[in-house]
């Protein structure tokens, strides 16, 4: 058993714990921060990347638009290197009702969300695969952001103020003496060991999991995990974010992030943040819906599905998922509960979720006496150059530092490229990693998996989806980390095996349910790839895994 | 003006043009690019599902699955197309070892052993029964092949396997490297002597050494000898992914053998349809560079593959389908069920078990059991009935159903 001691625990590796941390760390309060997973490994990073204008909720909503206008245009500002500022389009359809236009641009005005209408033949110019049918068009300030890199880039940037981030660790119990909370008891999923931590004060910034957290200090937390399916396609089949103008519904946008579109969004209630599925008729109505917005989407190639869940927070019965407001709300379990030293900031977006930790901090400063305002709408994150911040010294650093970052966009990365003249370094080639990228996230702190680097670095993210940067990467983790392990005295088949088993079956998940046309064929290749020539399904079971890690890690999420 | 046509490039299509091209048929074999040969390892499966022996299964199912395409066209014929592929290999001086008795298991470029009925002679000595210490080496550059991941794999299944890498030596050092850069590296006699040296350098008590399966495209026999003889060990090459230098040597085999016997390869040609009358097909319509040409035809061998392969496409509402002539098509009963949870399930996706049902002369049948065409037959991945991925038949299907649709298409064999 290791024991910690810190002044608050935030609970959640996710974009609002990220925040909170950073938060906690620039106004000086000594903080720690466990996740279960690796960090986005929940609902951030399974969201389409939208940074919203406000403009969706402007009717619905109005509260969440405004939160949404505001803090769009500081993110720009202290963030910008994890933004793409590709603009928005709200667009009326043949199947729209048109007289919400006119209701969305006066709600627009209300709540500050910035809006111009251009003419249907400038939209057309815009974005040439766009229905030509459309009537109406709007320019928002919609954008693209990486929730991945903003994430690290706020935990990284509170670690430059002294906070400290545990990756894969789980709260397997909250300690509370009275009608107060004193700390948490976590288990350190890599080696096994229970680790205590004594804090003063519990932010639960678990989003969809906050009522199981709240729970486990006898609390009570209504949140109603809704779950929403996307669909990547395998290019940019527009460049600016697309949404109906309608109140929002099933299937009615389509967000441009990196070297794909994200099609978006279903929103079903589930009983478990941790166990869902997406079904086909999910899908099959997301590219339904799509083909208002762009014309024979259903005919291109989709990449891969996923699901998040949203954080919902249910104050009183709602009549269905989409009515439940999309603002934010922060519970003082003091007040609410008479449980001293603990809050849980539920529901909000992505796009709030500075707010969402600047709110959060304000009262739990109070409460611990601190009076130093909050700096996160003014002080810009340095691009972090992390996992170098924690990664041992490696020629692949010194390459690796020209990068802002390891989670950089494509068109850097091509540069980078070419001015190295490293094709013959590329390990994913869908998605430019280089051999040095894939090193360098290898090697740094809190990585356990295959999918972690996917998460760093967009490894086998691309059009083949892992068919041959999979079996290049496991092999490679192998010749960084299984060394150690194995003189550890580990013996069967190389731990890297089961990470590349684990990551086989990751992908699998998600590409399923999009498997028809080109994808399948080229599924078929990568099932030649990994079962004909390489054989990985007769390599023996891995036993315990050696890198200090149990092996339910690795298998997890396997279904 | 050529009337017997062969659509696809992968090796049903190749042996099925030999066999017509031997009978005196002249077929022209028409592709819409490189076949499976360049992305498979290149040695001829016929069967690895489970211990039982080539021979034992293929006499198992012609017995208990009477529409597997090896039911279908029976053991003898099977046998006759191995025999004659090892022939043509031997006369190409690429000879093919092994047979239908039992299998040879052969590492793999994850450290994986993988079963193979025949495989091409410069990977002998990768078979595990024979013993000794083994040295895994490969080369930094090359993107896909790992030395201390396979031989901590071959360890743990108790091969005595150490792994290193070679250095590229300076003259040969270039910015970029494929599998195929390398083939053409070691048809450079200078080449293998620098490799040859380092590789006795480290061999230590190493009687066999793996490399990648890129020792030449020219003359692997040569290259494997030269190596060996520079070493002093065993030298034998294991596949990489693609693409793949033994399935490129394979396409060259075939392609010179067959234009020899009087057949025409013309690759970039897309068949898009067909036309036909009373059972007859009359005509195919191929395209490259966005012009189509008609040919009008006597016998048709389709070959284009299964779902890799492009000859079964499916689409976003779960329709499955034959691409260029558009023949009927046995799926999946339920679009649900099309794939399993575990992407390593050793039953499957049922999906790629669709494909086009035949008689016993390999004419497609629509669903009324009818022959759709008597001039057509179909071989290898395009065949209904069998995942051949899982069932590790895929290659040793393709020649046989290749050999036997050609053979019986031009008359000789019923």
């Amino acid at each position: 058993m290791r024991t910690l001691t810190t002044d608050v625990l935030v609970i959640g590796g996710g974009a609002t714990g990220a925040g909170a941390l950073r938060d906690l760390a620039l106004r000086g309060i000594r903080c720690a921060l466990v996740e279960k997973g690796d960090l986005t490994h929940g609902t951030t990073g399974r969201y389409h990347g939208l940074l919203h204008s406000g403009g969706r909720y402007v009717v619905k909503d109005p509260q969440s638009a405004e939160e949404c206008a505001r803090e769009n245009e500081i993110l720009r500002k202290i963030m910008p290197h994890c933004i793409e500022e590709t603009g928005g389009l709200f667009v009326v359809t043949p199947a729209d009702d048109e007289s919400y236009a006119e209701r969305f641009v006066a709600a627009c005005h209300r709540t500050g969300v910035w809006v111009e209408e251009i003419p249907v033949r400038e939209a057309l110019r815009r974005e040439p695969l766009l229905n030509p049918r459309i009537r109406r068009a709007f320019a928002v300030r919609d954008g693209a952001a990486d929730s991945f890199l903003a994430t690290h880039a706020n935990t990284d940037d509170a670690r430059r103020y002294g906070a400290r981030v545990l990756t894969y660790h789980r709260v397997i119990g909250l300690e509370r003496v009275g009608d107060r909370m004193i700390g948490a008891v976590c288990e350190d999923l890599r080696s096994g060991e229970t680790v205590r931590i004594h804090a003063s004060f519990i932010i639960n910034a678990t989003g969809a999991w906050a009522g199981k957290i709240a729970a486990m200090a006898g609390l009570h937390i209504h949140v109603v995990p809704g779950k929403g399916t996307m669909i990547a396609m395998n290019h940019r089949i527009v460049n600016t974010v697309v949404n109906r103008c309608k109140m929002p519904a099933d299937g009615d946008i389509i967000v441009p992030i990196h070297t794909v579109a994200v099609l978006g969004t279903t929103d079903i209630p589930v009983p478990d943040p941790d166990g869902y599925d997406m079904t086909p008729e999910e899908v099959q109505l997301i590219l339904e819906e799509g083909e208002w917005l762009v014309p024979g989407v259903s005919r291109m190639r989709a990449l891969r599905a996923w699901a998040g869940v949203r954080p919902l927070y249910r104050e009183q019965d709602a009549g269905s998922d989409r009515d439940i407001p999309r603002t934010y709300k922060l519970l003082d379990h003091e007040t609410r509960d008479g449980v001293a030293g603990m809050v849980s900031i539920v529901g909000g977006k992505w796009t709030t979720y500075r707010l969402m930790a600047e709110h959060t901090v304000d009262l739990v400063a109070q409460r611990l006496g601190v009076t130093t305002p909050c700096r996160t709408a003014d002080l810009k994150i340095e691009p972090s150059h992390d996992g170098a911040a924690t990664a041992p010294h490696s020629p692949a650093r010194a390459h690796f530092a020209i990068l802002a970052s390891p989670f950089y966009q494509l068109g850097h990365r091509l540069a980078e490229v070419e001015a190295d003249d490293s094709y013959g370094d590329l390990i994913c080639e869908c998605e430019l990693v280089t051999r040095a990228h894939l090193e360098a996230a290898i090697q740094s702190d809190g990585t356990a998996n295959l999918d972690d680097l996917r998460r760093d670095t967009r490894l086998g993210m691309g059009p083949c989806q892992g068919g041959f940067c999979t079996y290049r990467a496991a092999a490679i983790w192998h010749e960084l980390r299984d060394g150690a392990a194995q003189a550890n005295g580990a013996s069967g088949v190389a731990p890297a095996t089961a990470l590349l088993r684990h990551f086989l079956q990751e992908r699998w998940n998600g590409v399923t349910p999009t498997l028809w046309g080109d994808q399948l064929r080229q599924e078929r290749l990568n099932e030649l790839n990994y079962l004909e020539t390489l054989a990985v399904d007769r390599l023996p079971e891995t036993g315990a895994d050696a890198i200090g890690r149990k092996r339910d890690i690795v298998v997890e999420e396997v279904v | 003006m050529r009337t017997t046509i062969v659509i696809g490039a992968g090796l049903s299509g190749l042996m099925g043009a030999l066999a017509l091209a031997e009978a005196g048929l002249h077929p022209l074999l028409l592709a819409k690019g490189q076949g499976a040969t360049h992305w498979t390892a290149g040695t001829i499966d016929v069967w690895g599902a489970d211990a039982r022996s080539p021979y034992a299964a293929l006499r198992a199912i012609s017995e208990t699955r009477p529409h597997h395409p090896y039911a279908l066209i029976g053991v003898p014929a099977v046998e006759e197309a191995i025999a004659r592929f090892r022939a043509l290999t031997e006369m190409a001086r690429y000879p093919y070892v092994g047979g239908l008795e039992c299998n040879v298991l052969l590492p793999t470029a994850a450290g994986a052993l993988r079963p193979a009925a025949l495989l091409p002679v410069t990977m002998a000595a990768g078979d595990v029964r024979l013993g000794g210490k083994v040295l895994i080496a490969g080369f930094r550059e090359l993107r896909d092949f790992y030395p201390p991941f396979i031989a901590a794999n071959l360890a743990a299944q108790g091969i005595a396997a150490r792994g290193t890498y070679l250095t590229v030596p300076s003259a040969f050092r270039r910015r970029e490297y494929t599998t195929v850069i390398f083939a053409r590296m070691f048809d450079d006699p200078a080449f293998r002597s620098d490799i040859g040296r380092q590789l006795r350098a480290q061999r230590g008590d190493a009687t066999r050494i793996g490399l990648p399966a890129v020792l030449g495209l020219r003359d692997p026999l040569e290259a494997v000898a030269h190596l060996q003889n520079e070493s002093g060990a065993q030298v034998f090459e294991i596949p990489t992914l693609p693409p793949s230098v033994p399935g490129m040597r394979l396409f060259a085999l075939f392609q010179n053998a067959i234009e020899q016997a009087g057949g025409r390869l013309q690759i970039g040609s897309d068949v898009i349809r067909g036309e036909g009358q009373s059972h007859r097909l009359t005509s195919i319509w191929s395209e490259a560079a966005a012009r189509q040409q008609e040919h009008r035809i006597e016998r048709v061998l389709l070959a284009t593959g299964g779902i890799a392969g492009g000859g079964i496409r499916t689409d976003h509402a779960g329709i499955v389908r034959e691409t260029a002539l558009d023949l009927p098509v046995r799926t999946p009963a339920n679009r649900a069920g099309w794939f399993a949870p575990r992407f390593l399930d050793p039953q499957g996706h049922a999906i790629y078990t669709a494909g086009v049902v035949t008689d016993a002369r390999l004419r497609p049948l629509g669903a009324d059991g009818k022959v759709v065409y008597e001039n057509v037959a179909v071989a290898g991945a395009t065949l209904a009935g069998a995942d051949t991925v899982r069932e590790r038949s895929r290659s040793g299907v393709a020649i046989a159903t290749g050999w036997a649709a050609g053979r019986m298409l031009a008359g000789l064999m019923s």
